[in-house]
């Protein structure tokens, strides 16, 4: 008998041990933690440099745009038009007084000659708000309770056309940004590039969409012109609500009126005029920037918190410019990138790894020279930075808060603009990209869906789709998850094992007892500093509301309180419930902090991927090897070896490099020298990063700060 | 033992210094509430308890229509009364909501404050059982911490249950009524517990299934081991040494108190007839409170509309429009039936929503029959199972509910979590406790990015927020799986711990 059940024992036993392949691989892969998370972060870190190879090229993903099938119509006589504009235009601004209001009028007056129906728009600047939770809300849900200024006010002039094929329920925007007062060339052509389309535009049949050209007074900035219009486009007011937000400042109203009198025009009313819902929208300007090669086009699309336009919108700019009109198109770049030389060796090392690989195998296709590689990862870099910055690169970012795809384009000629020959094809040239742009969105059945959002360019006419560019990043934070569970089940299994000769004490305390909840205590603290960085990301708003002092000091003061915060919460949460606290500090107290903090960083980080990949990116190149190798510096100086010694280094450089400061500074020393740093350069970066509501800002406050506040606990802990 | 008594004390005043605080805090957040804009948020309201849509129903009412004509409030009609006058009611430069956001404020106070008389009530019946199975041993490390505290803290400081409250959502009321029967028969007050029983069906539906703990709890008593237990135990010690007079002194304690091995009809019977008082009590409130001039025939015609709501999915399958005008103010089948059919496919926590705005509508009825066969099926085998156990098989029977019900919300989630707390001691060797941690904090942040990800950026879609509800609800079937296995192995070490004490 006694055998048998001896026997059944070892049985059940042994089904135990048996477990099944995926719980054994798991099991494998978490006691192996080290090796698996060597060899992650690594691969991570190589995935993303070898992005810029396994780059795609783009393609026109949605088949109704068809991007140059028509001929262009633009011809001669509207270019004579459009040059006679600017030169109107050049010719007022010389005149120094009333210059402002008379351009207005001029466009006016050539919109509404055209049969367009024209608007002015008036709008007030508002104060850069901080909505902390802005991400999270749509846009315009705070629009009417924001206060504004009543003195600075721009005014903006719309004009629409009507389709004669539509119905009215959808249009296309084009914008001009043109400062009034300090206007330039540059503006003026710009504004005559628009303006040429436009008159082509209202003698069309083609034409599906409405046609909106936004003439957006820019004396404030261009984003904001093109905000407040977005806003008002977008939030009808019905009743009084709207009067008397109107009405709270009209002593202005009497421009309008000056000028209705001396221009006798048809169709150009001072009510808010509308078309459709928008299917895309183009920001168009033109710029000298004295490069000789070729007429070059600059497209800039990140919009707010890394969101791009639908890629399918560049495909068409891209595709026109180059086949059609022979520009040189091109994207940021980081420049500083190009001349490294450790770039230059990673992209000929790459170069004859493909030569290799197609002598092996000729269908194997995936080497690019070493100066396409350089310059895609400058490409690249500066498409991160961008993106991970979350303050948009131009007045498209407004658009992307009412979820319409839309891009600045910037084109600079070759020739100076006061070559007249030259004037009239840069004219046709710009007039005739816009027009085949038009034309293609016209064609548009659907809003923009076919093609990706979320992308990185590696060069105007390549990207890297989410699909790839997730995986540097999955790799990158794969090990996480990974060490905490193995650094939770080591501490758990350590303590029976200590416990083994004090059993009768433990058996009755809370410890002992609640011997799986253990992480409370960890996962409390964790907790605090949390709430201590959501503190700490609050503090500039109260600050620069408090005082008027210089960045600099800003700055202090904030690293002061921030650092007295701090303080306190220790003080106050950090001793309640003492009698469990007093139980647990232990041996392995570090390692379940440490669990929970990588914990928390992989959970701050995915969710960081999804609002905005590249600060996701950029964070975890930081934070993962930070938070992962983190380990008690008074443990490392007992051992001796030299394992715990290259590891003390490693842990007290990276601890200061991911301090977020420290980061900045380096950064920016490493891009334009070390001689120009001021304390209060972080203090005004950090400032546009909350100006902007940029998801970075909470990032950094948020996730970063504290986890390395924990990194650096863990490093000092007393075991 | 003045230490312990004035340990105790400060116990108990650190515990109301927390739930003061918590009140506090809500209060900050009711203020901020504009900013917060929590009551829009599809994970806070639901069809069934947003405060918008009752403050619409009871502008419809007051314009003397119908309710749930045009198909925006679903609510109990008694909510209506409760609740819409404290809508319209406005105090000068305070926020909009703030009666209505005191009275859910209330109500959550009140509930922890049940939960942990619930608890306390729990705690002394295993004091109890665990000594007369003398297991004292066992028992120490429980006077440290009163679970009873924990899982009312537990409830009040739940960000759900917070967020719940503060979004203005009426699932602290429903919690309130489930938590109130589940006092009610803790405490052996069967009207009480019929009361929370009926009021907590006719707000939600679902808590109907309470019925099956509820009876055991007031046949059976509190939670104890296994019953066979104490038939060994009083076996054996009856064999052993009868002479002995401490052993007589534990057959007499035996004898005069719990647990009873046999099932009481007394309290049950009770409990039964309060139900049904209680359930024409408020059917005929419900009536008065739609239809002024409501009959007797016409509350009896309602009845039998509860009957064919809950049977036949009454509404889907059989009502046009000739009949919809004959049944226009019969409120049982526009709650329940809105319940049961899953009518509102607007996107919430759940896992129906978009089941079944993708299934095709001929098998509409088929996979509706399956999704609530699903909550039904599992109420044999687990009453069986854990008889012996009727609160924490109640808090099983909530947590399905809450998973699968057709219009979840955090406060559903909330009061699963809170109940949990209850058991703490005995849930004390869980499995994957910090895994289950993280991935309700990790889902709970990462469902509002991807909400937003879908609606207002444009650039995910509807499988990305679904991704976040199944994640949700994975983790929510891992914690119950996990805890109804350490509570059987919590009653195995019982077990085994009896049967090798000498």
């Amino acid at each position: 008998m006694a055998e048998t059940e001896t026997e059944t024992e070892t049985k059940s036993v042994n089904s135990r041990m048996r477990q099944r392949p995926i719980v054994r691989l798991g099991f494998l892969l978490i006691s192996q933690s080290v090796i698996v998370s060597v060899i992650c972060c690594t691969a991570g870190v190589l995935a993303l440099l070898l992005l810029p190879v396994l780059a795609k090229n783009t393609y026109i993903s949605e088949n109704a745009l068809m991007p140059g099938s028509a001929s262009s119509m633009l011809s001669h006589q509207e270019i004579l038009e459009a040059n006679k504009l600017v030169r109107d235009i050049a010719s007022l601004s010389s005149k120094p007084s009333g210059a402002a209001v008379e351009s207005r009028g001029l466009i006016a007056q050539y919109m509404s000659d055209l049969g367009a129906e024209v608007n002015y728009h008036k709008f007030h600047l508002r104060s850069n708000q901080f909505h902390p939770l802005h991400f999270f809300s749509g846009p315009g849900s705070e629009a009417i309770q924001d206060n504004f200024s009543c003195s600075l006010y721009g005014v903006n002039t719309v004009g629409i056309v009507r389709a004669p094929h539509g119905d009215g329920k959808e249009a296309i925007v084009l914008v001009t940004p043109y400062d009034s007062v300090r206007g330039g060339v540059g503006e003026a052509l710009s504004l005559g590039i628009a303006y040429s389309v436009f008159s082509l535009l209202t003698r069309v049949t083609w034409l599906a969409k409405d046609i909106i050209w936004l003439v957006a007074d820019s004396q404030y900035g261009e984003y904001a012109p093109v905000t407040a219009w977005l806003r008002d486009y977008h939030t009808p007011v019905f009743g009084d609500l709207g009067s008397l937000n109107t009405e709270m400042c009209d002593e202005n109203e009497n421009i309008f009126k000056l000028k209705e009198n001396s221009i006798p025009e048809r169709n150009i009313s001072y009510t808010f005029r509308r078309a459709g819902t928008m299917a895309a929208a183009l920001v168009l300007k033109v710029a000298y920037r004295n490069e000789h090669f070729e007429d070059t086009l600059s497209i800039y699309a990140e919009a707010s918190n890394g969101q791009m336009p639908n890629l399918d919108l560049i495909n068409i700019v891209n595709y026109l410019g180059v086949h059609r009109q022979g520009l040189h198109v091109k994207v940021e770049k980081l420049w500083s990138l190009l001349e490294s030389k450790w770039l230059r060796i990673l992209g000929e090392i790459l170069e004859s790894l493909g030569k290799l690989a197609k002598s092996l195998n000729p269908d194997w296709k995936f080497g690019i020279s070493a100066p396409d590689y350089v310059e895609g990862t400058a490409t690249l870099a500066s498409s991160l930075y961008y993106q991970a910055l979350g303050v948009p690169t131009g007045p498209h970012g407004a658009f992307r808060d009412y979820q319409v795809d839309a891009i600045t384009l910037e084109i600079s000629p070759k020739y100076s603009f006061n070559n007249k020959d030259r004037r009239n094809d840069f004219l046709l040239q710009g007039g005739r990209l816009i027009e085949g742009v038009i034309r293609s969105v016209n064609n548009l059945l659907e809003k923009f869906h076919q093609s990706f959002f979320l992308y990185l360019l590696t060069s105007p006419g390549k990207f890297v789709s989410v699909g790839v560019y997730m995986i540097a990043f999955a790799l990158l934070v794969a090990p996480l998850p990974l060490v905490a569970a193995s650094l939770y089940a080591e501490s758990n299994d350590l303590n029976p094992a200590l416990r083994k000769d004090k059993k009768p004490i433990n058996s009755d305390d809370l410890g002992g007892l609640l011997k799986s909840w253990k992480w409370l205590n960890s996962a409390k603290r964790v907790f605090v500093v949390h709430l201590w960085g959501a503190i700490v990301s609050l503090l500039p708003y109260f600050i620069s509301h408090i005082c008027d002092c210089t960045p600099t000091t800003n700055f202090l003061i904030w690293i002061s309180l921030s650092v007295l915060i701090l303080l306190i919460l220790h003080q106050i949460l950090g001793s309640s419930y003492s009698h469990v606290c007093e139980i647990q500090s232990q041996e392995g107290e570090w390692a379940l902090l440490k669990s929970v903090t990588i914990s928390s960083v992989f959970i701050g980080l995915s969710l960081m991927s999804v609002i905005n990949f590249a600060t996701a990116e950029i964070g975890a190149l930081l934070i993962v090897p930070t938070s992962l190798l983190a380990y008690p510096l008074k443990l490392d100086i007992k051992t001796r070896s030299l394992r715990s010694f290259s590891r003390m280094i490693c842990n007290l450089i990276l601890g200061v490099i991911s301090f977020p400061p420290a980061t900045f500074f380096l950064l920016k020393g490493v891009l334009d020298g070390f001689e120009g740093i001021n304390a209060g350069d972080f203090w005004n970066w950090v400032e546009s990063l909350w100006a902007w509501n940029s998801a970075t800002y909470l990032y950094i406050g948020m996730v970063h700060l504290p986890c390395w506040v924990l990194c650096v606990h863990i490093l000092l802990h007393s075991c | 033992m003045e230490a312990k008594k004035e340990e105790k004390l400060s116990k108990r005043s650190s515990f109301w210094v927390w739930v003061i605080a918590s009140v506090i805090f809500r209060l900050i957040l009711v203020y901020f509430h504009k900013n917060l804009n929590l009551s829009s948020r599809p994970e806070v309201s639901t069809p069934l308890t947003s405060i918008r849509r009752l403050a619409e129903g009871y502008w419809l009412k007051q314009s003397s229509m119908s309710p749930y004509a045009g198909s925006m409030y679903h609510g109990s009609p008694l909510l209506l009364s409760l609740l819409g006058p404290l809508t319209v009611q406005r105090i000068q430069g305070q926020p909009n909501h703030l009666l209505c956001s005191l009275l859910f404020v209330l109500a959550d106070v009140v509930s922890a404050v049940l939960i942990r008389a619930t608890g306390q009530k729990l705690q002394t019946s295993y004091s109890q059982s665990l000594k007369l199975l003398e297991l004292d041993n066992l028992l120490r490390s429980s006077e440290i911490l009163s679970s009873g505290d924990v899982a009312s803290l537990v409830y009040l400081w739940n960000p759900f249950t917070i967020v719940a409250c503060v979004g203005l959502s009426t699932s602290p009321i429903e919690n309130l009524a489930i938590i109130l029967s589940l006092y009610g028969a803790c405490t052996r007050l069967p009207s009480l517990a019929a009361f929370g029983w009926v009021v907590a069906t006719h707000l939600s539906l679902y808590p109907a299934i309470l019925i099956v703990p509820l009876i055991f709890l007031l046949g059976y008593g509190l939670d104890a081991p296994p019953r066979k237990l104490f038939v060994q135990r009083r076996h054996g010690k009856g064999g052993d040494n009868p002479s002995s007079g401490s052993s007589c002194q534990q057959e007499e304690l035996l004898n005069q108190s719990k647990p009873p091995l046999t099932f009481s009809w007394k309290p049950v019977m009770h409990f039964l007839f309060w139900a049904s008082v209680w359930s024409v009590y408020v059917l005929a409130l419900c009536s008065l409170s739609v239809k002024q001039k409501g009959g007797l025939w016409e509350m009896f015609e309602r009845m039998n509309i509860i009957l064919l709501a809950l049977f036949g999915l009454y509404r889907s399958s059989k009502l046009n429009n000739m009949d919809k005008q004959v049944v226009l103010d019969a409120v049982p089948v526009f709650t329940y039936g809105f319940i049961l059919t899953v009518e509102d496919l607007s996107p919430n926590m759940g896992v129906l929503w978009y089941f079944f705005a993708e299934v095709f509508d001929f098998f509409r009825n088929f996979f509706l029959i399956v999704f609530h066969m699903n909550i039904l099926f599992m109420i044999l085998p687990l009453a069986i199972r854990l008889n012996h156990r009727p609160c924490f098989l109640a808090f099983v029977y909530i947590m399905i509910s809450s998973m699968l019900k057709s219009y979840p919300s955090v406060g559903d989630s909330a009061l699963c979590l809170g109940l949990f707390g209850l058991f703490i001691f005995e849930l004390a060797d869980m499995q994957f406790s910090f895994f289950l941690f993280c991935g309700y904090v990790g889902v709970s942040l990462l469902s509002p990015v991807m909400h937003n990800l879908w609606i207002w950026r444009g650039t995910g879609n509807a499988n990305f927020y679904y991704a976040t509800a199944m994640a949700f609800a994975c983790f929510q079937i891992v914690l119950m799986v996990q805890s109804t296995s350490a509570m059987l192995n919590h009653d195995r070490k019982l077990r085994k711990l009896s049967v090798t004490k000498p």
